[in-house]
């Protein structure tokens, strides 16, 4: 009867081991601010892509590099540099999920960019549009 | 209002559809009470000959609705919504296949169809487990034909259909008040070019039918409870269990094989909630077989037997729900989006739930139980463990994955790890090293009990000729890392103990080693996971680059730096490769890119070369589609794709500007800003057919060579006089930036007049990443040797049971 319990302890163990290990690796949808005040860890922020300013992505002279500006659900604004090719059709996104830390109170680091269009897979396009 | 009739459309195979979906749920929903009337009184064989017909009645709908779904989306009858928007005219017939499965409606089709086609197989199989075991899968596809049936009752609309017709689904549009509106629709919407991929034919039905598999252990446990034969239920449900873990594994690796060949995130598993939503089910069903052989060995834990069988049944519905109710959102890349069905998800998933706890609840006390002697030297003791070991793995992914879960219950705003694959290595890594150990452990230990001394001492063999095998691999993989030395060691520990155990059957009556194979192919496995991850190299790191960055992006410049930026025809350097974007070529859809690959030695000398045509298509809704290529060479794999190509657009918005008009002879030069001009000749043709006192037709073509700084062109602009009149046609070189215009000719001079223009030249360059996957074939091979154990595990158990039901 003792290995039961033995094993019975370690496994609770284990379990409560993952579940902390859960909350502490997930990151958390934040706004800017947010962002900015905790510069020392990785956030999740919701956003739409400002398109009264420029995208700048130059492969030529840098294939991984690619900045715009992006406004968070409260309307702060911040330049995102992210540093990898520009995704396609990035200007035609409905909402931006970047995932990244701020580098200051204007830049933030985008280490992931998840696009949400509007007319992927399927939704959007009504037949006989074209 | 008057009745539109509209023009053009076919209603037969729709209403022929819709009718079999109407009577494949009647039938399954009347199969069901009759099976389970049948189950209850045994005397009377009319209620179990009436749910037999019945089932029939079930299958021949479904195999239907699956044949009028394939016949709309064959024929290309864009009048219904599904086929509009799945698929598309230009579709190659086995793309066709893979659109019936695109959307929610035909996967569950798919899934319907599987469990008709085990029912189909169990009405002659399941022999006096019949009426309980095919009750239970008739109870299912109640729950899943009512996800197509699309029709509004009480407000609520149940299930969404997959023969609803363009105009009603979407009956705000202008476009459906015309009777000719079918007219106007000349495509279809098309398939994800994601799933244009011959995977993408055969992985879905293979996964689905592994989902399927699962619910045959599972009726028979509700049987066996139901009709209180607690423990006769293990032998026969065991092969199912088998099947379904080799169809539902095969399936992964499969889908895992698709990421790898055709999507660019650049390897086979990114433990995306998808991917994972299948694993987690296939965890315990391992752990269910495993639980299921110790109950066979030695009559013990048949309550967790129970609790495992019904726990993968309950996960593949909960997989269900992750990928089909819209939750996971923004935390997957290609879950289905949500069709308002997530509550009937939820009942169906619940359904079950809450008859398999009552029924194990109401009999938990009568399944006999054998206080099992708990002898560490025996093999079911470490199975148990091993059992329990899966089923926590499976747990740590299964709550990470359910984190939009737990922010809808608990109102939490967690997002998913920013490292995923770090979050879930961190656990699997170590869960993987004690099974690895286990399979080969347990192998070495009989049932019941053993001999601690023998044991020692095969165990000291096998762990020394691991050791040093695993430390010669270990310094041949160029590994770094004790942990994966570890992992490493077990893997090779438990090659070596199974193939000890299997050799001595090699000729003949392998049949009995099923289960040391499979363990040698899991074993394989982790060599080829833990290597090829390993030691997965980025060689596209753009070093060239570095001179033009400015301070502050320095400190970033780290890792991120994986596309290197390729101008065709002028070679780059990448580690020990050299390659050179040659050119492009279409087919159908899909762009080519040729690029030419040279392995050099240290000292620069090409020692390899091949060519890689890693392609795109620019898809109108979804952009930039990349499709790897890759090389295949027994040691090594050289991954491909192409991250980015130049937009065509903004071409537009540019002019040229600088027009110069320069009067030269034949073996004249010109000088522009980007690049010496040449006037090589001229040529003439003069068509003399067309030669009338009114109509003289003209035609000159200046040849122009262009010298730029690193290649030459070659322009022919034409001077032309047509009807008496002068045409002068330009002529653009885009990779130059020039334009070129041929204005007149003067005889008396014997000069022509060539206007140029200039603009920033139009390079024709691709953005590239390329990683190399060491030794990546150890986990395709030990794929398919996993996949024989299983094979042969299956046709033992088999034979065991004809043996067992003829005496």
């Amino acid at each position: 009867m003792k290995t039961k319990y033995i094993i019975a302890i370690i496994l609770i163990a284990v379990a409560i081991g993952t579940i902390i290990s859960m909350y502490g690796d997930s990151s958390t949808y934040v706004d800017f601010k947010t962002a900015v005040t905790n510069s020392d860890r990785d956030y999740h922020v919701i956003g739409t892509l400002n398109k009264e300013k420029p995208m700048e992505y130059n492969p030529e002279k840098n294939a991984n590099l690619f900045s715009f500006y992006m406004l968070d659900s409260l309307g702060y604004e911040m330049k995102v540099l992210y540093h990898n090719t520009k995704p396609q059709d990035f200007e035609r996104s409905e909402k931006i999920v970047i995932v990244g830390r701020a580098l200051s109170a204007q830049e933030f680091e985008a280490t992931q960019v998840l696009l949400k269009c509007p007319s992927k897979y399927t939704e959007g396009q009504k037949p006989g549009e074209n | 209002m008057q009745e539109i009739i509209f023009q053009g459309e076919h209603l037969l195979p729709g209403n022929l559809g819709h009718l079999a979906i109407v009577l494949a749920f009647a039938s399954s929903l009347f199969s069901t009470i009759s099976f389970f009337i049948a189950s209850r009184q045994k005397s009377d064989p009319l209620w179990s000959k009436a749910a037999v017909t019945s089932f029939y009645i079930h299958a021949l709908s479904v195999l239907t609705i699956v044949a009028s779904l394939f016949y709309i989306i064959h024929s290309h009858y864009y009048e219904y919504q599904y086929a509009w928007q799945h698929s598309s005219s230009d579709l190659p017939w086995y793309y066709m296949i893979s659109c019936f499965w695109e959307g929610q409606e035909g996967s569950f089709l798919l899934w319907i169809f599987w469990h008709a086609v085990l029912g189909l197989i169990l009405l002659f199989k399941a022999k006096d487990w019949k009426n309980p075991v095919m009750g239970v899968i008739s109870l299912c596809q109640i729950a899943l034909t009512s996800m197509l049936i699309g029709v509004k009752i009480l407000g609520y609309k149940l299930g969404s259909s997959p023969f609803d017709l363009v105009r009603v689904v979407n009956e705000s549009g202008p476009l459906f008040n015309q009777p000719d509106y079918l007219t106007r629709i000349k495509d279809g919407n098309g398939l994800n070019p994601l799933l244009q991929n011959y995977w993408m034919v055969i992985h879905p039905p293979t996964l689905f039918f592994g989902f399927a598999c699962t619910i045959v252990p599972f009726a028979y446990a509700i049987a066996a409870l139901i009709q209180k034969r607690y423990n006769e239920w293990v032998k026969p449900a065991l092969p199912w269990a088998l099947i379904g873990v080799m169809v539902l594994g095969t399936g992964i690796i499969m889908g895992g094989f698709w990421a790898y060949e055709s999507l660019s995130f650049g390897g086979y598993w990114a433990w995306d909630p998808v991917e994972n939503a299948s694993l987690i089910p296939w965890l315990i069903l391992i752990g269910a077989v495993h639980v299921m052989l110790i109950h066979k060995s030695t009559g013990s834990s048949l309550h967790f037997a129970y609790l495992m069988v019904i726990l993968t049944f309950v996960l593949v519905l909960y997989a269900t729900f992750l990928t089909r109710s819209g939750i996971l959102g923004n935390s997957s890349v290609h879950s289905f989006t949500d069709l308002g069905m997530s509550g009937q998800l939820l009942v169906f998933l619940f359904m079950f739930i809450i008859l398999s706890v009552i029924l194990m609840a109401k009999e938990w006390k009568k399944i006999p139980s054998l206080a099992a002697e708990e002898n560490i030297y025996s093999r079911d003791f470490w199975m148990f463990i091993g059992a329990l070991v899966l089923i926590i793995s499976s747990f740590q992914v299964l709550l990470t994955t359910s984190i939009p879960v737990i922010n809808k219950i608990a109102g939490s705003n967690m997002a998913p790890p920013t490292d995923p694959v770090a979050h879930y290595n961190k656990w699997q890594l170590p869960f993987a090293i004690i099974i690895a150990l286990l399979t080969g452990m347990g192998q070495l230990l009989k049932f019941k009990k053993s001999d601690p001394k023998k044991f020692w001492k095969d165990n000291a063999i096998a762990a020394g000729i691991a050791l040093a095998l695993s430390g010669i691999l270990f310094l041949g993989f160029e590994l770094n890392n004790w942990l994966y030395f570890i992992l490493l060691f077990a893997s090779v520990y438990t090659i070596v103990v199974n193939t000890q155990k299997a050799w001595p059957f090699i000729n003949g009556k392998l049949k009995v080693a099923g289960a040391s194979v499979a363990h040698i192919g899991f074993g394989l496995m982790l060599i080829g996971v833990l290597v090829s991850s390993a030691n997965k190299n980025v060689i596209s790191r753009n070093e060239t680059n570095v001179a033009f960055f400015d301070g502050n992006d320095a400190k970033t410049m780290k890792e991120n730096y994986e596309n290197i930026y390729l101008e065709k025809g002028k070679p780059v350097k990448m580690q020990n490769y050299r390659v050179t974007y040659l050119g492009d070529s279409s087919h159908w859809v899909n762009n080519y890119y040729k690029v030419k690959y040279e392995e050099l030695d240290p000292s620069g000398k090409v020692v390899n070369e091949f060519m890689l045509h890693p392609n795109g298509q620019s898809n109108p809704k979804m952009g930039f589609i990349a499709n790897p290529d890759t090389r295949h060479y027994l040691s090594r794999d050289i991954f491909t794709y192409v991250s980015s190509v130049p937009s065509k657009e903004r071409r537009a918005e540019e002019e040229f500007i600088n027009e110069k008009y320069h009067s030269i002879k034949i073996g004249d030069t010109i000088q522009t800003n980007n690049g010496t001009v040449l006037l090589e000749g001229i040529e003439s043709d003069l068509d003399t057919t067309k030669i009338s006192a009114t109509n003289v037709n003209v035609k000159v073509k200046a040849l122009l060579k262009i010298i730029t700084l690193d290649k030459t062109y070659q322009a022919k602009p034409v001077y032309a006089i047509e009807n008496n009149g002068i045409v002068s046609i330009e002529e653009i070189v885009e990779e130059a930036g020039l334009r070129f215009r041929f204005m007149k000719i003067n005889p008396e001079s014997g000069t022509i007049e060539i206007q140029t223009a200039e603009r920033t030249p139009h390079k024709q360059f691709i953005i590239m990443k390329a990683i190399v996957f060491p030794y990546i074939n150890f986990l395709w091979g030990g794929t398919i040797v996993m996949i024989i154990g299983f094979l042969l595990s299956i046709k033992r158990r088999i034979s065991e049971l004809r043996r067992s039901n003829i005496a």
